[in-house]
Parts: structure tokens; sequence; C-alpha cells
């Protein structure tokens, strides 16, 4: 029972993993990529260390620090995937040429239309 | 079980592997930082399989070691490609 359990949550982490890495391949620019990154290869480790834990128990040697490598990576994984596509953005890594949107730049461009109105109306 | 660890170790090995296609091609620095991290995460996970089946506690400090100083690595890195070397 223990080990179907197990050799479940594996072939679920692995699959998982697999998909995150094709993705990362496959994928045509740098913020999708992060997204595949940050997103599935997360939820295919997760799995994988839960089947060491089930099979070894918690308290054992081998799951206790298993639940400490997923708590660190449930932790750390989004921060320097956010931290890292926040330079790429700073840098001026450009989208693809399908993406769609692109908020902070709306933004910027609302911000500088509202101030060349008010320079108008302060001109006239 | 320790035959299901060394086939759950290797199989992380060989998808990791497929990483460094992108590490090799990646057209920005950015993109090669993506596919380390996902590479670190990988290996901290064959590590810790590999160290259940071969019954070691010793290489389980490998892959905290890993899990935590790739992080690290890569906040370093995005700090330098935001702001320069300040």
């Amino acid at each position: 029972m223990t080990e179907s359990i197990v050799i479940a949550l594996l072939v679920t982490g692995l699959a998982f993993s697999l998909s995150g890495v094709v993705g990362i391949l496959r994928m045509p620019d740098l913020y999708t990529r992060i997204q595949c990154s940050s997103k599935t290869i997360t939820m295919g480790a997760l799995p994988t260390l839960v089947a060491l834990v089930v099979a070894e128990g918690p308290i054992s040697v081998f799951g206790s620090r298993a639940l400490i490598v997923a708590f660190l990576l449930v932790v750390v994984n989004p921060l320097s995937s956010h931290a890292l596509a926040r330079a790429a953005y700073k840098a001026g890594i450009p989208m693809w040429e399908g993406a769609v949107v692109d908020e902070p730049a709306d933004r910027r461009r609302l911000a500088k239309a509202s101030i060349e109105e008010d320079d108008d109306v302060l001109g006239h | 079980m320790s035959a299901v660890y060394v086939a759950v170790c290797l199989s992380e090995l060989a998808i990791g592997s497929l990483l460094v296609i992108r590490l090799t091609l990646g057209p920005t620095t950015s993109d090669r930082l993506v596919a380390l991290n996902t590479l670190a995460t990988q290996s901290t996970l064959a590590v810790l399989f590999f160290a259940a089946f071969a019954q070691r506690t010793i290489y389980l400090d490998i892959s905290l070691w890993l899990c935590s100083f790739s992080y690290l690595a890569t906040i370093v890195w995005s700090r330098y490609l935001e702001r320069g070397l300040l």
C-alpha cells in the first residue's frame, strides 16, 4: 500500500518535472520560461519529496531532510523567480512579439500622457 | 525500495541534462540563469534520492546546501543584472 502511494507520487512529480523542463526548452521568451521554472518545477519537486517522506517516515533522517528541502523550495523558488523576472524587465529584455499585456509600460504611458496634459493647461 | 530511489535519481539527472541545451543556447544571461536555477533544483532532488539509496547521511548536507545556495546565487545575479556591480 505504502509502496503504491510512493510510486504514484514519484510518477506525478517526475511527469511535472519533465513537462517543466520541456517548457523551459520550448517557450518563446524569458518570462514564460520563468513561469515554467517557478510553478511547474516546484509542483514537480514537491510530490517527489512527499514520496520520500511517505516511504521513510517524517521523523526519520531522510524524511526530515526532505521536509526541510520542501519548505526551502516553497519559500525560495518564487522569491528567486520574482527577483529574476524583475531584473530582466528592468534590464529591458523584450517580450515575445505575441504578448498582449505589458501593464508597467501601459501605466508609464498613461502617466506621461497626463503630465503632458497638465503642461498644456499650464502653458496656455 | 532502493531500486526505486536510484531510478528516481537517474531520471532527475536525465531531466536535468535536457536543461544543458537551454544553458548553452539561451539568448540572454537571464535565460541561462533560469536553466541554472532549475538544474540546481533537479540536482537537489537527485542528491537527496542518492543519499536515500546509498543510506549515507553525509550527502543530505550537500542537497540542503544546493537548495539554499542556488537561491542566493540567483538573487545576487539578478541584483547584478538590475543595477550593476554595486
